[in-house]
Protein backbone atom coordinates (compact mmCIF):
# COMPACT_ATOMS: atom_id res chain seq x y z
CA UNK A 1 0.00 0.00 0.00
CA UNK A 2 1.49 3.32 -1.10
CA UNK A 3 -0.58 6.44 -0.66
CA UNK A 4 -0.53 9.01 -3.40
CA UNK A 5 -2.37 12.05 -4.66
CA UNK A 6 -3.39 13.32 -8.06
CA UNK A 7 -3.98 17.04 -8.50
CA UNK A 8 -6.03 18.19 -11.46
CA UNK A 9 -4.67 21.66 -12.13
CA UNK A 10 -7.39 22.54 -14.57
CA UNK A 11 -10.05 22.03 -11.92
CA UNK A 12 -8.35 24.07 -9.21
CA UNK A 13 -10.21 27.33 -8.60
CA UNK A 14 -7.65 28.90 -6.25
CA UNK A 15 -10.22 28.95 -3.47
CA UNK A 16 -7.49 28.17 -0.90
CA UNK A 17 -9.86 25.73 0.77
CA UNK A 18 -7.09 23.12 0.96
CA UNK A 19 -4.76 25.61 2.63
CA UNK A 20 -7.42 26.49 5.20
CA UNK A 21 -8.42 22.88 5.81
CA UNK A 22 -4.79 21.90 6.43
CA UNK A 23 -4.36 24.84 8.80
CA UNK A 24 -7.37 23.77 10.83
CA UNK A 25 -6.57 20.07 10.77
CA UNK A 26 -3.02 20.53 12.02
CA UNK A 27 -3.52 23.70 14.05
CA UNK A 28 -0.84 25.38 12.00
CA UNK A 29 0.73 28.58 13.26
CA UNK A 30 -0.06 31.69 11.25
CA UNK A 31 3.24 31.85 9.37
CA UNK A 32 3.33 28.22 8.29
CA UNK A 33 1.48 26.52 5.45
CA UNK A 34 1.99 22.86 4.65
CA UNK A 35 -0.10 23.19 1.50
CA UNK A 36 0.76 26.02 -0.83
CA UNK A 37 -0.82 27.49 -3.93
CA UNK A 38 1.51 29.08 -6.38
CA UNK A 39 -0.31 31.50 -8.65
CA UNK A 40 1.17 33.67 -11.35
CA UNK A 41 0.17 35.54 -14.43
CA UNK A 42 0.88 34.38 -17.93
CA UNK A 43 0.57 36.91 -20.71
CA UNK A 44 0.10 35.94 -24.32
CA UNK A 45 -0.75 38.48 -26.98
CA UNK A 46 -2.05 40.94 -24.41
CA UNK A 47 -4.27 38.28 -22.90
CA UNK A 48 -3.37 37.57 -19.31
CA UNK A 49 -4.31 34.41 -17.51
CA UNK A 50 -3.56 33.29 -14.00
CA UNK A 51 -2.27 29.81 -13.50
CA UNK A 52 -2.30 27.96 -10.19
CA UNK A 53 -0.06 25.15 -9.03
CA UNK A 54 -0.96 23.45 -5.78
CA UNK A 55 2.09 22.09 -3.95
CA UNK A 56 2.64 20.15 -0.79
CA UNK A 57 5.21 17.59 0.37
CA UNK A 58 5.55 15.14 -2.51
CA UNK A 59 6.16 12.16 -0.19
CA UNK A 60 9.01 11.20 -2.53
CA UNK A 61 9.90 7.56 -2.83
CA UNK A 62 13.58 8.60 -3.11
CA UNK A 63 13.34 11.47 -0.64
CA UNK A 64 16.50 13.57 -0.16
CA UNK A 65 15.16 14.74 3.21
CA UNK A 66 15.35 11.17 4.52
CA UNK A 67 18.89 10.76 3.25
CA UNK A 68 20.15 13.95 4.87
CA UNK A 69 18.39 13.71 8.23
CA UNK A 70 21.14 13.09 10.82
CA UNK A 71 18.86 11.51 13.41
CA UNK A 72 16.45 9.51 11.23
CA UNK A 73 13.69 11.79 12.51
CA UNK A 74 12.48 11.98 8.93
CA UNK A 75 11.53 8.49 7.90
CA UNK A 76 9.38 6.67 5.38
CA UNK A 77 6.46 4.70 6.75
CA UNK A 78 5.45 1.38 5.26
CA UNK A 79 2.60 3.12 3.44
CA UNK A 80 5.05 5.46 1.67
CA UNK A 81 4.30 8.56 3.72
CA UNK A 82 7.42 10.53 4.62
CA UNK A 83 6.88 11.49 8.23
CA UNK A 84 8.82 13.44 10.83
CA UNK A 85 9.27 12.34 14.42
CA UNK A 86 9.52 15.75 16.07
CA UNK A 87 10.94 14.19 19.23
CA UNK A 88 14.02 13.10 17.29
CA UNK A 89 14.53 16.24 15.21
CA UNK A 90 17.55 18.33 16.29
CA UNK A 91 16.69 21.28 14.06
CA UNK A 92 19.77 21.27 11.83
CA UNK A 93 17.64 22.43 8.88
CA UNK A 94 19.60 20.28 6.42
CA UNK A 95 16.32 18.81 5.14
CA UNK A 96 14.91 22.30 4.52
CA UNK A 97 17.87 23.06 2.28
CA UNK A 98 18.02 19.65 0.63
CA UNK A 99 14.32 19.42 -0.35
CA UNK A 100 14.28 20.38 -4.03
CA UNK A 101 10.59 21.29 -3.73
CA UNK A 102 11.06 23.53 -0.70
CA UNK A 103 8.14 21.96 1.10
CA UNK A 104 9.62 21.93 4.56
CA UNK A 105 9.51 24.66 7.17
CA UNK A 106 11.64 25.17 10.21
CA UNK A 107 9.50 26.24 13.13
CA UNK A 108 11.47 28.98 14.82
CA UNK A 109 10.25 30.97 17.84
CA UNK A 110 9.24 33.92 15.70
CA UNK A 111 6.96 31.71 13.61
CA UNK A 112 4.94 30.57 16.60
CA UNK A 113 3.54 33.96 17.46
CA UNK A 114 -0.07 34.61 18.40
CA UNK A 115 -2.58 35.08 15.61
CA UNK A 116 -3.30 38.48 17.13
CA UNK A 117 -0.06 39.96 18.50
CA UNK A 118 -0.32 41.61 21.92
CA UNK A 119 -3.63 39.85 22.51
CA UNK A 120 -4.51 36.66 24.31
CA UNK A 121 -4.37 33.38 22.43
CA UNK A 122 -7.47 32.45 20.50
CA UNK A 123 -9.44 29.34 21.37
CA UNK A 124 -7.92 27.69 18.32
CA UNK A 125 -4.40 28.45 19.52
CA UNK A 126 -5.13 27.19 23.01
CA UNK A 127 -6.44 23.97 21.53
CA UNK A 128 -3.31 23.60 19.42
CA UNK A 129 -1.24 23.24 22.57
CA UNK A 130 -3.40 20.33 23.69
CA UNK A 131 -4.25 18.56 20.45
CA UNK A 132 -1.36 19.23 18.07
CA UNK A 133 1.60 20.73 19.88
CA UNK A 134 4.17 22.03 17.44
CA UNK A 135 7.72 21.82 18.70
CA UNK A 136 9.77 24.98 18.29
CA UNK A 137 13.19 24.23 16.84
CA UNK A 138 12.05 21.36 14.63
CA UNK A 139 11.05 20.97 10.99
CA UNK A 140 7.51 20.40 9.73
CA UNK A 141 5.74 19.45 6.54
CA UNK A 142 2.61 17.84 5.09
CA UNK A 143 2.15 14.22 6.14
CA UNK A 144 -0.88 13.35 3.99
CA UNK A 145 -2.91 13.58 7.23
CA UNK A 146 -1.29 10.36 8.41
CA UNK A 147 -3.14 10.60 11.74
CA UNK A 148 -6.52 10.47 9.93
CA UNK A 149 -5.36 7.47 7.90
CA UNK A 150 -4.06 5.69 11.00
CA UNK A 151 -7.33 6.33 12.80
CA UNK A 152 -9.49 5.28 9.88
CA UNK A 153 -7.81 2.09 8.70
CA UNK A 154 -8.48 0.01 11.86
CA UNK A 155 -12.13 1.00 11.54
CA UNK A 156 -12.19 -0.50 8.07
CA UNK A 157 -12.34 2.89 6.36
CA UNK A 158 -10.71 3.41 2.98
CA UNK A 159 -8.54 6.50 2.62
CA UNK A 160 -9.54 8.39 -0.47
CA UNK A 161 -13.09 7.06 -0.33
CA UNK A 162 -14.20 7.47 3.26
CA UNK A 163 -13.95 11.05 4.34
CA UNK A 164 -12.91 10.25 7.91
CA UNK A 165 -9.75 8.54 6.66
CA UNK A 166 -8.99 10.96 3.84
CA UNK A 167 -6.62 13.96 4.01
CA UNK A 168 -8.42 17.16 5.02
CA UNK A 169 -7.41 19.02 1.86
CA UNK A 170 -8.95 16.33 -0.36
CA UNK A 171 -12.18 16.38 1.64
CA UNK A 172 -12.39 20.14 1.39
CA UNK A 173 -11.62 20.64 -2.29
CA UNK A 174 -14.86 21.96 -3.73
CA UNK A 175 -13.70 21.60 -7.29
CA UNK A 176 -12.72 17.97 -6.73
CA UNK A 177 -9.26 18.75 -8.03
CA UNK A 178 -7.61 16.47 -5.48
CA UNK A 179 -7.82 12.69 -5.55
CA UNK A 180 -6.24 10.46 -2.94
CA UNK A 181 -5.71 6.72 -2.92
CA UNK A 182 -3.44 3.70 -3.11
CA UNK A 183 -0.80 3.89 -5.84
CA UNK A 184 -0.14 0.15 -5.52
CA UNK A 185 -3.75 -0.69 -6.38
CA UNK A 186 -4.17 -0.53 -10.17
CA UNK A 187 -7.94 -0.16 -9.73
CA UNK A 188 -7.75 2.82 -7.38
CA UNK A 189 -8.93 6.16 -8.70
CA UNK A 190 -5.46 7.66 -8.43
CA UNK A 191 -3.84 4.84 -10.40
CA UNK A 192 -6.48 5.13 -13.09
CA UNK A 193 -6.08 8.90 -13.31
CA UNK A 194 -2.31 8.57 -13.59
CA UNK A 195 -2.64 6.14 -16.51
CA UNK A 196 -5.66 7.62 -18.29
CA UNK A 197 -4.78 11.29 -17.88
CA UNK A 198 -1.04 10.76 -18.30
CA UNK A 199 -0.25 12.35 -14.95
CA UNK A 200 3.19 13.83 -14.41
CA UNK A 201 5.38 14.35 -11.37
CA UNK A 202 6.81 17.71 -10.43
CA UNK A 203 10.44 17.82 -11.55
CA UNK A 204 10.80 14.13 -12.29
CA UNK A 205 14.33 15.07 -13.38
CA UNK A 206 15.39 15.22 -9.73
CA UNK A 207 14.97 11.45 -9.51
CA UNK A 208 12.95 11.73 -6.31
CA UNK A 209 9.90 9.86 -7.64
CA UNK A 210 7.17 11.93 -5.94
CA UNK A 211 3.87 10.37 -4.85
CA UNK A 212 2.00 13.52 -5.85
CA UNK A 213 1.00 13.61 -9.50
CA UNK A 214 -0.40 16.39 -11.66
CA UNK A 215 -2.78 16.25 -14.57
CA UNK A 216 -3.37 19.00 -17.13
CA UNK A 217 -0.27 20.68 -15.86
CA UNK A 218 0.93 22.47 -18.95
CA UNK A 219 1.94 25.49 -16.99
CA UNK A 220 1.84 28.70 -18.93
CA UNK A 221 -0.11 27.17 -21.77
CA UNK A 222 -3.66 28.02 -22.61
CA UNK A 223 -4.66 24.43 -21.96
CA UNK A 224 -4.40 25.14 -18.27
CA UNK A 225 -7.36 27.49 -18.24
CA UNK A 226 -9.90 25.87 -15.99
CA UNK A 227 -13.02 24.46 -17.62
CA UNK A 228 -16.26 26.39 -17.34
CA UNK A 229 -17.65 24.37 -14.45
CA UNK A 230 -14.47 24.78 -12.40
CA UNK A 231 -14.54 28.54 -12.95
CA UNK A 232 -18.20 28.93 -12.11
CA UNK A 233 -18.37 26.22 -9.49
CA UNK A 234 -21.41 24.76 -11.23
CA UNK A 235 -20.10 21.24 -10.71
CA UNK A 236 -19.91 21.61 -6.96
CA UNK A 237 -22.36 19.35 -5.23
CA UNK A 238 -21.04 19.67 -1.72
CA UNK A 239 -19.85 22.88 -0.20
CA UNK A 240 -16.59 23.26 1.64
CA UNK A 241 -16.21 21.06 4.66
CA UNK A 242 -13.83 23.51 6.33
CA UNK A 243 -16.55 25.04 8.48
CA UNK A 244 -17.98 21.61 9.28
CA UNK A 245 -14.57 20.29 10.31
CA UNK A 246 -13.84 23.37 12.41
CA UNK A 247 -17.12 22.91 14.26
CA UNK A 248 -16.29 19.24 14.75
CA UNK A 249 -12.90 20.07 16.27
CA UNK A 250 -14.29 22.76 18.55
CA UNK A 251 -17.10 20.51 19.70
CA UNK A 252 -14.49 17.94 20.81
CA UNK A 253 -12.94 20.49 23.15
CA UNK A 254 -16.09 21.00 25.17
CA UNK B 1 -14.10 35.51 -21.01
CA UNK B 2 -12.62 38.02 -18.56
CA UNK B 3 -8.95 38.11 -17.68
CA UNK B 4 -7.26 39.69 -14.77
CA UNK B 5 -4.01 41.58 -14.98
CA UNK B 6 -3.25 41.28 -11.32
CA UNK B 7 -2.14 38.45 -9.08
CA UNK B 8 -4.22 37.96 -6.00
CA UNK B 9 -4.06 35.75 -2.95
CA UNK B 10 -0.54 34.88 -3.99
CA UNK B 11 1.08 33.36 -0.95
CA UNK B 12 4.05 31.70 -2.51
CA UNK B 13 5.22 33.54 -5.57
CA UNK B 14 8.77 32.98 -4.31
CA UNK B 15 8.73 29.46 -5.67
CA UNK B 16 8.38 30.53 -9.29
CA UNK B 17 11.75 32.22 -9.50
CA UNK B 18 15.22 31.39 -8.13
CA UNK B 19 15.27 32.25 -4.44
CA UNK B 20 18.18 32.41 -2.05
CA UNK B 21 18.62 29.88 0.66
CA UNK B 22 18.54 31.74 3.94
CA UNK B 23 18.65 28.99 6.55
CA UNK B 24 22.42 28.75 6.47
CA UNK B 25 23.41 32.40 6.07
CA UNK B 26 20.75 34.75 7.45
CA UNK B 27 19.66 35.23 11.05
CA UNK B 28 20.85 32.25 13.06
CA UNK B 29 22.30 30.91 9.82
CA UNK B 30 25.29 33.20 10.35
CA UNK B 31 26.40 30.62 12.93
CA UNK B 32 26.62 27.98 10.19
CA UNK B 33 28.76 30.30 8.09
CA UNK B 34 31.08 31.02 11.02
CA UNK B 35 31.25 27.38 12.07
CA UNK B 36 32.18 26.36 8.52
CA UNK B 37 34.91 29.02 8.41
CA UNK B 38 36.35 27.95 11.76
CA UNK B 39 36.11 24.33 10.68
CA UNK B 40 38.19 25.14 7.64
CA UNK B 41 40.73 27.21 9.58
CA UNK B 42 41.03 24.80 12.50
CA UNK B 43 41.27 21.58 10.52
CA UNK B 44 43.75 23.15 8.09
CA UNK B 45 45.98 24.40 10.90
CA UNK B 46 45.83 21.11 12.82
CA UNK B 47 46.61 19.06 9.73
CA UNK B 48 49.61 21.21 8.80
CA UNK B 49 50.78 21.21 12.43
CA UNK B 50 50.85 17.45 12.84
CA UNK B 51 52.76 17.17 9.55
CA UNK B 52 55.31 19.66 10.83
CA UNK B 53 55.22 18.25 14.35
CA UNK B 54 54.28 21.62 15.81
CA UNK B 55 52.48 21.20 19.10
CA UNK B 56 51.32 24.81 19.50
CA UNK B 57 49.86 24.87 16.00
CA UNK B 58 48.04 21.60 16.70
CA UNK B 59 46.72 22.96 19.99
CA UNK B 60 45.39 26.16 18.37
CA UNK B 61 43.89 24.18 15.47
CA UNK B 62 42.24 21.78 17.90
CA UNK B 63 40.87 24.65 19.95
CA UNK B 64 39.43 26.35 16.85
CA UNK B 65 37.57 23.16 15.87
CA UNK B 66 36.49 21.91 19.28
CA UNK B 67 36.27 25.19 21.17
CA UNK B 68 34.79 27.46 18.49
CA UNK B 69 33.41 25.52 15.51
CA UNK B 70 31.53 22.88 17.48
CA UNK B 71 29.85 25.28 19.95
CA UNK B 72 28.78 27.56 17.06
CA UNK B 73 27.11 24.66 15.27
CA UNK B 74 25.66 23.44 18.54
CA UNK B 75 24.03 26.81 19.26
CA UNK B 76 22.59 26.89 15.73
CA UNK B 77 20.61 23.68 16.22
CA UNK B 78 16.93 24.14 16.94
CA UNK B 79 17.14 21.47 19.64
CA UNK B 80 20.83 21.51 20.63
CA UNK B 81 20.57 19.18 23.60
CA UNK B 82 19.40 16.39 21.33
CA UNK B 83 22.69 16.52 19.37
CA UNK B 84 23.69 13.08 20.68
CA UNK B 85 20.88 11.60 18.62
CA UNK B 86 22.98 12.31 15.52
CA UNK B 87 25.79 10.08 16.75
CA UNK B 88 26.12 6.30 16.43
CA UNK B 89 24.87 4.06 17.98
CA UNK B 90 21.77 6.25 18.47
CA UNK B 91 21.32 6.62 14.72
CA UNK B 92 22.33 4.85 11.55
CA UNK B 93 21.93 8.06 9.55
CA UNK B 94 25.68 8.35 8.98
CA UNK B 95 25.19 5.86 6.14
CA UNK B 96 23.55 8.58 4.02
CA UNK B 97 23.68 11.90 5.83
CA UNK B 98 26.76 14.10 5.47
CA UNK B 99 25.83 16.19 8.48
CA UNK B 100 25.59 13.03 10.62
CA UNK B 101 28.97 11.94 9.25
CA UNK B 102 30.31 15.40 10.07
CA UNK B 103 29.12 15.21 13.68
CA UNK B 104 30.62 11.73 13.95
CA UNK B 105 33.99 12.67 12.39
CA UNK B 106 34.26 15.80 14.54
CA UNK B 107 33.47 13.88 17.71
CA UNK B 108 36.09 11.25 16.86
CA UNK B 109 38.57 14.00 16.05
CA UNK B 110 37.85 15.68 19.38
CA UNK B 111 38.81 12.44 21.14
CA UNK B 112 41.85 11.43 19.07
CA UNK B 113 43.09 15.02 18.85
CA UNK B 114 43.00 15.40 22.62
CA UNK B 115 44.95 12.17 23.13
CA UNK B 116 47.49 13.27 20.53
CA UNK B 117 47.94 16.67 22.16
CA UNK B 118 48.50 15.10 25.59
CA UNK B 119 50.94 12.46 24.37
CA UNK B 120 52.85 14.91 22.17
CA UNK B 121 53.11 17.29 25.14
CA UNK B 122 54.51 14.53 27.33
CA UNK B 123 57.09 13.71 24.65
CA UNK B 124 58.02 17.34 24.14
CA UNK B 125 58.22 18.13 27.84
CA UNK B 126 59.26 14.87 29.56
CA UNK B 127 58.72 14.83 33.30
CA UNK B 128 61.11 12.09 34.37
CA UNK B 129 58.88 9.24 33.27
CA UNK B 130 60.06 5.65 33.14
CA UNK B 131 61.52 4.64 29.72
CA UNK B 132 58.91 1.91 29.23
CA UNK B 133 56.16 4.48 29.86
CA UNK B 134 57.81 6.88 27.40
CA UNK B 135 57.94 4.10 24.77
CA UNK B 136 54.23 3.42 25.30
CA UNK B 137 53.51 7.15 24.99
CA UNK B 138 55.42 7.19 21.68
CA UNK B 139 53.29 4.37 20.32
CA UNK B 140 50.08 5.99 21.54
CA UNK B 141 51.20 9.34 20.11
CA UNK B 142 51.85 7.96 16.63
CA UNK B 143 48.57 6.03 16.64
CA UNK B 144 46.65 9.08 17.85
CA UNK B 145 48.37 11.25 15.23
CA UNK B 146 47.31 8.90 12.43
CA UNK B 147 43.73 8.62 13.69
CA UNK B 148 43.43 12.33 14.45
CA UNK B 149 44.94 13.09 11.03
CA UNK B 150 42.38 10.90 9.27
CA UNK B 151 39.42 12.26 11.24
CA UNK B 152 40.54 15.87 10.83
CA UNK B 153 40.67 15.40 7.03
CA UNK B 154 37.17 13.91 7.15
CA UNK B 155 36.02 16.83 9.33
CA UNK B 156 37.51 19.23 6.80
CA UNK B 157 35.80 17.70 3.79
CA UNK B 158 32.34 16.99 5.17
CA UNK B 159 31.16 20.62 4.91
CA UNK B 160 31.82 20.59 1.17
CA UNK B 161 30.06 17.28 0.63
CA UNK B 162 27.18 18.38 2.85
CA UNK B 163 26.54 21.26 0.47
CA UNK B 164 27.32 19.47 -2.77
CA UNK B 165 24.70 16.83 -1.95
CA UNK B 166 21.87 19.37 -2.31
CA UNK B 167 20.21 19.08 -5.70
CA UNK B 168 17.98 21.97 -4.71
CA UNK B 169 20.91 24.40 -4.97
CA UNK B 170 22.56 23.82 -8.36
CA UNK B 171 25.54 26.09 -7.58
CA UNK B 172 26.55 23.77 -4.75
CA UNK B 173 25.52 20.55 -6.43
CA UNK B 174 28.90 19.82 -7.98
CA UNK B 175 31.84 17.60 -7.11
CA UNK B 176 34.13 20.62 -7.40
CA UNK B 177 32.84 22.24 -4.22
CA UNK B 178 34.41 19.85 -1.66
CA UNK B 179 37.74 20.16 -3.48
CA UNK B 180 37.58 23.97 -3.49
CA UNK B 181 36.74 24.02 0.22
CA UNK B 182 39.37 21.44 1.15
CA UNK B 183 42.15 23.18 -0.77
CA UNK B 184 41.20 26.58 0.62
CA UNK B 185 41.16 25.06 4.13
CA UNK B 186 44.71 23.71 3.81
CA UNK B 187 45.91 27.05 2.43
CA UNK B 188 44.21 28.82 5.36
CA UNK B 189 45.87 26.39 7.77
CA UNK B 190 49.27 27.07 6.25
CA UNK B 191 48.75 30.81 6.57
CA UNK B 192 47.88 30.44 10.25
CA UNK B 193 50.88 28.12 10.64
CA UNK B 194 53.13 30.90 9.38
CA UNK B 195 51.67 33.06 12.15
CA UNK B 196 52.31 30.32 14.72
CA UNK B 197 55.88 29.99 13.38
CA UNK B 198 56.48 33.72 13.65
CA UNK B 199 55.26 33.77 17.26
CA UNK B 200 56.56 30.50 18.68
CA UNK B 201 59.41 29.77 16.26
CA UNK B 202 60.55 26.30 15.28
CA UNK B 203 58.91 26.49 11.85
CA UNK B 204 60.54 26.97 8.46
CA UNK B 205 58.49 29.99 7.38
CA UNK B 206 60.15 30.15 3.95
CA UNK B 207 59.14 26.58 3.21
CA UNK B 208 55.59 27.27 4.37
CA UNK B 209 55.39 30.32 2.13
CA UNK B 210 56.54 28.26 -0.83
CA UNK B 211 53.79 25.70 -0.22
CA UNK B 212 51.22 28.46 0.37
CA UNK B 213 52.19 29.96 -2.97
CA UNK B 214 51.45 26.71 -4.76
CA UNK B 215 48.16 26.24 -2.92
CA UNK B 216 47.06 29.80 -3.67
CA UNK B 217 47.75 29.25 -7.36
CA UNK B 218 45.78 26.00 -7.21
CA UNK B 219 43.06 27.95 -5.38
CA UNK B 220 42.81 30.46 -8.23
CA UNK B 221 42.55 27.63 -10.72
CA UNK B 222 39.94 25.75 -8.70
CA UNK B 223 37.73 28.78 -7.97
CA UNK B 224 37.90 29.91 -11.61
CA UNK B 225 37.02 26.41 -12.83
CA UNK B 226 34.23 26.16 -10.29
CA UNK B 227 32.68 29.45 -11.42
CA UNK B 228 33.17 28.67 -15.10
CA UNK B 229 31.61 25.27 -14.58
CA UNK B 230 28.60 26.91 -12.90
CA UNK B 231 28.01 29.13 -15.92
CA UNK B 232 27.78 26.02 -18.10
CA UNK B 233 25.20 24.48 -15.80
CA UNK B 234 21.59 25.32 -15.11
CA UNK B 235 20.19 28.85 -15.29
CA UNK B 236 20.10 28.93 -11.49
CA UNK B 237 23.78 27.99 -11.14
CA UNK B 238 24.62 30.59 -13.78
CA UNK B 239 22.70 33.19 -11.78
CA UNK B 240 24.72 32.33 -8.66
CA UNK B 241 28.02 32.63 -10.54
CA UNK B 242 26.92 35.92 -12.12
CA UNK B 243 25.97 37.32 -8.75
CA UNK B 244 29.46 36.57 -7.48
CA UNK B 245 31.25 38.03 -10.46
CA UNK B 246 29.19 41.11 -11.17
CA UNK B 247 26.14 41.12 -8.91
CA UNK B 248 25.32 41.93 -5.31
CA UNK B 249 28.07 39.68 -3.96
CA UNK B 250 30.79 41.00 -6.26
CA UNK B 251 32.24 43.18 -3.50
CA UNK B 252 32.86 40.38 -0.96
CA UNK B 253 34.03 38.14 -3.78
CA UNK B 254 36.52 40.48 -5.46
CA UNK B 255 37.66 42.36 -2.37
CA UNK B 256 37.38 39.54 0.16
CA UNK B 257 38.19 36.39 -1.78
CA UNK B 258 40.22 37.59 -4.77
CA UNK B 259 42.21 40.51 -3.33
CA UNK B 260 42.42 39.85 0.44
CA UNK B 261 42.28 36.07 0.33
CA UNK B 262 44.46 35.37 -2.69
CA UNK B 263 46.20 38.37 -4.32
CA UNK B 264 47.72 39.94 -1.20
CA UNK B 265 49.00 36.67 0.39
CA UNK B 266 50.33 35.60 -3.01
CA UNK B 267 52.10 38.93 -3.53
CA UNK B 268 53.64 38.76 -0.04
CA UNK B 269 54.80 35.18 -0.58
CA UNK B 270 56.38 36.19 -3.91
CA UNK B 271 57.94 39.39 -2.52
CA UNK B 272 61.20 37.74 -1.31
CA UNK B 273 62.05 36.94 -4.95
CA UNK B 274 62.00 40.60 -5.88
CA UNK B 275 62.53 42.63 -2.72
CA UNK B 276 64.43 40.38 -0.36
CA UNK B 277 63.02 39.29 3.00
CA UNK B 278 59.74 40.91 4.04
CA UNK B 279 59.13 42.22 7.53
CA UNK B 280 57.06 40.35 10.12
CA UNK B 281 54.39 43.04 10.11
CA UNK B 282 53.86 42.55 6.36
CA UNK B 283 53.68 38.79 6.86
CA UNK B 284 51.14 39.22 9.65
CA UNK B 285 49.13 41.56 7.41
CA UNK B 286 49.13 38.84 4.73
CA UNK B 287 47.93 36.24 7.28
CA UNK B 288 45.10 38.53 8.40
CA UNK B 289 44.12 39.10 4.76
CA UNK B 290 44.25 35.36 4.04
CA UNK B 291 42.02 34.64 7.04
CA UNK B 292 39.58 37.37 5.99
CA UNK B 293 39.54 35.67 2.58
CA UNK B 294 38.49 32.42 4.25
CA UNK B 295 35.50 34.18 5.82
CA UNK B 296 34.64 35.84 2.51
CA UNK B 297 34.85 32.62 0.46
CA UNK B 298 32.39 30.74 2.66
CA UNK B 299 30.13 33.79 2.88
CA UNK B 300 30.05 34.11 -0.89
CA UNK B 301 29.35 30.42 -1.52
CA UNK B 302 26.58 30.28 1.07
CA UNK B 303 25.06 33.62 0.13
CA UNK B 304 24.64 32.87 -3.57
CA UNK B 305 23.01 29.50 -2.94
CA UNK B 306 19.88 29.86 -5.04
CA UNK B 307 17.14 27.26 -5.03
CA UNK B 308 16.09 25.99 -8.41
CA UNK B 309 12.53 27.24 -8.90
CA UNK B 310 9.69 24.77 -9.14
CA UNK B 311 8.04 26.10 -12.25
CA UNK B 312 10.85 28.04 -13.86
CA UNK B 313 11.69 25.59 -16.61
CA UNK B 314 8.05 25.19 -17.59
CA UNK B 315 7.57 28.94 -17.67
CA UNK B 316 10.45 29.39 -20.07
CA UNK B 317 9.05 26.94 -22.57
Amino acid sequence: MKWGMVIDLAKCMRCHGCVAACRIEHFLPFSIAWVKLIAYEVEDKNVVDVTTYAVRCNQCKEAPCIDVCPTEATHRRDDGIVDINSDLCIGCRYCVIACPYQNRTFLSKDKLVNYFPNHAKTRFEKMREKKYPHQIGTTEKCNFCAERIDEGLPKGLKPGQDRAATPACVNTCQARALTFGDLDDPNSEVSKLIVERKATQLHADYGTDPSVYYVDGKIGGKSNIAPEDARTGSHIKEFSSVEKRAKEIFSQSK
Amino acid sequence: MQHTRRQWMVQHEWMVKPMKQTEWIQGEGVLVWLSEVFSSLGTGLYLVSIFLNNWWGALIGYFIVVGIKLPLHFVYLGRPFRFWRALPPFTGAWRTSWIARGFFFTTLYAGFGLIQLITSYLILYPTGLDSSVVNTIFVVDITAKILAGITVVLTAIYCGFMMSFCKSVPFWNTGMLPIVIMNAGIADGLALMIGVGLYFGGVDVMMLEAVTRILLLVNILLIATYLLNATYGTDTAKLSAKELISGKNALPFWVGVAIAGIAIPLAVSLAPYFMGEVSHSVQIFAIVCHTAGAFALKYCILNVGYYKPLLYSEMRK
